[in-house]
């Protein structure tokens, strides 16, 4: 191997030698896969390999199905962003009390986090089963009236399930950005008589911007490639109500067995995600606030 | 607000989050009999811890246990070992194309798993790699998001260290192993636990790439258990508990690495 006679040539060579499994890695499982599905996407047929152009995507964009999917998408991830924000924050306000007890209230409100979106979905279609959920059972024993959710409204039911997973890590991340804002500014508000909601609007809410942000950007981000969700709770039904997108793909590719179709309807929402996230990116450094 | 209000609000929204986990043990531990019955069980009269024992009759359970085991601990490991070395790459080293790699890196987090997923099928296909642990294992081998965490808790350790290391004559290997590493240690904890319980958790790849019960992990193996036996709730609920105690027990000595890891994640 030539020798570099020079130090920082050196220094490029362990560098560069340092980085050869992340650069293999990356090539492999990143940037050829998204070569792959770019040019799958123009193909069609079972073995996606006759070319078919635009096709895919002019179908796709036309596809009742698809289109369908996309609103149910967009619907379930509106509901999410919101749900983490107002519960997040509502939360984070709480505890960010002297309270007793803060530790635990924390952990606890963390558990499901943890949890498989397998366990979620399970648990969560064994309780609200119209028929043999623990729910009704329990309300029904009661004398109460009995809740069908899921099917009267199965796509916010859906959403409420995976909020009750995420909030709190939503819930942590509102914490950080409260303890980053400085105790001087709340009483100074306090002593020119400003009271509690007042000090909300005006000084906790806009120096919460950029967590705000950072918190709707990944919502937006999870909430539109859920997939665990419709496929276990639902099963994208009844009838095509919670057909989420990632789903609606799924079922695309593995059981009409159509990459070509399959793969322009993912990049079509890679193109949302992405154009999602720099707007909102866009907009929140538009709407910094310093004081 | 009010003390005696937030403390109700808190509780309140606890038992939200923990009775339903309550109700998943109190169910894994009723008879099939209790699972049905018109006035719902809440606690079973004679806990049937008989019941994960029949879970492992039913479905190759050791073999998901075994299987979520061998592919969360390969990854973990991997990233462990990749992660802080080319955050410490991006972090000390000058060399030609550093921006543009860089740049390339954190562009691979703008791609959700989903936009992977066909190609990565195919391309397991096609190696035979379909049902195997490692077409489980090497799509998710590093990743830029753990690559950038080591790079910004790399970046502040003084760069004397590795000059003064560099005169005394030590490699460069010998460098990152122990001047870099042994400081990188909190942000290692992290990373690893975090890793272990996302891939512990993971869904979508395990239920793409395996074919065969054996080869499950265990959210996936527990899922398709509960679409073959969707009466058995309480066998599907000891496999819940079985899938989650390890993710818990983790947690509770944990907690505060968990919470300063999402906390970490949120600052820009």
């Amino acid at each position: 191997m030539l020798r570099p006679r020079t130090l920082s040539g050196r220094y490029a060579r362990t560098a560069y030698l340092f980085l050869i499994p992340a650069i293999l890695f990356f090539a492999a499982f990143f940037y050829l896969p998204i070569g792959n599905v770019m040019t799958t996407s123009l193909r069609t047929g079972p073995q996606a390999d006759q070319w078919a152009g635009l096709g895919n995507y002019t179908q796709a964009l036309a596809d009742p199905a698809v289109r369908h999917s996309f609103l149910v998408t967009a619907v379930f991830s509106v509901i999410v962003v919101l749900g983490s924000i107002v519960l997040g924050l509502a939360l984070a306000l709480a505890l960010d009390q002297p309270l007793r007890g803060r530790v635990v209230f924390r952990v606890l409100l963390l558990v499901p986090y943890l949890t498989s979106v397998a366990i979620v979905g399970l648990l969560w279609r064994n309780i609200l089963d119209p028929e043999l959920g623990v729910l009704n059972r329990v309300l029904s024993a009661s004398g109460l009236p009995e809740q069908t959710w899921l099917n009267t409204s199965p796509l916010l039911t859906i959403a409420a399930v995976t909020l009750w997973q995420s909030v709190g890590y939503t819930m942590v991340l509102f914490l950080a950005g409260l303890q980053g804002i400085p105790e001087t500014y709340h009483e100074a508000a306090k002593i020119d008589g400003a009271d509690a909601w007042r000090r909300f609007w005006r000084i906790t809410l806009p120096l919460l911007a950029p967590t705000t942000l950072f918190v709707s950007v990944m919502a937006v981000i999870s909430g539109l490639q859920a997939f665990g969700q419709a496929y276990i709770i639902t099963n994208g039904g009844p009838g095509d109500a919670t057909d989420l997108s990632v789903f609606h793909i799924f079922n695309v590719a593995f059981r009409a067995r159509d990459f070509g179709y399959s793969s322009a309807q993912s990049v079509l929402l890679l193109v949302v995600i992405v154009a999602f996230t720099l707007v909102q990116l866009r907009a929140g450094r538009r709407g910094e606030v310093t004081y | 607000m009010r003390k005696p209000l937030l403390y109700t609000l808190l509780a309140l929204a606890c038992l939200m989050t923990v009775v339903p986990l309550l109700y998943m043990v109190s169910l894994s531990l009723q008879t099939e009999a209790e699972t049905l019955s018109a006035n719902a069980v809440l606690v079973p009269d004679s806990p049937q811890w008989g019941n994960y024992a029949e879970l492992f009759v039913r479905a190759p359970f050791g073999n998901f246990i075994v299987n979520s085991l061998v592919v969360a601990g390969a990854i973990t490991l991997a990233h462990l070992l990749f992660d802080p070395l080319v955050g410490y790459v991006f972090a000390k080293f000058r060399f030609p194309l550093r921006n543009t790699l860089f740049v390339a890196l954190l562009a691979t987090l703008m791609v959700p798993f989903f936009v992977r997923m066909i190609p990565l099928y195919v391309l397991m296909a096609t190696m035979g790699w379909l049902d195997t642990y490692q077409g489980l294992i090497t799509p998710f081998l590093m990743d830029a998001f753990g690559i950038f965490l080591m790079r910004q808790f790399i970046q502040p350790i003084p760069d004397d260290l590795i000059s003064a290391a560099r005169i005394d004559g030590a490699s460069e290997l010998r460098i990152y192993r122990s001047v870099i590493l042994p400081q990188t240690r909190p942000a290692l904890a992290v990373l690893g636990l975090f890793t272990f319980v996302f891939q512990w958790n993971e869904f979508l790849w395990p239920l793409v790439a395996t074919t065969t019960p054996e080869m499950r992990t265990i959210p996936v193996g527990l899922t398709l258990f509960n679409q073959e036996y969707f009466t058995l709730w309480h066998l599907t609920a000891a496999g819940s508990v079985i899938l989650f105690v390890p993710t818990a027990i983790l947690f509770v000595f944990t907690q505060r690495y968990f919470v300063r890891g999402i906390a970490l994640t949120g600052i820009k």
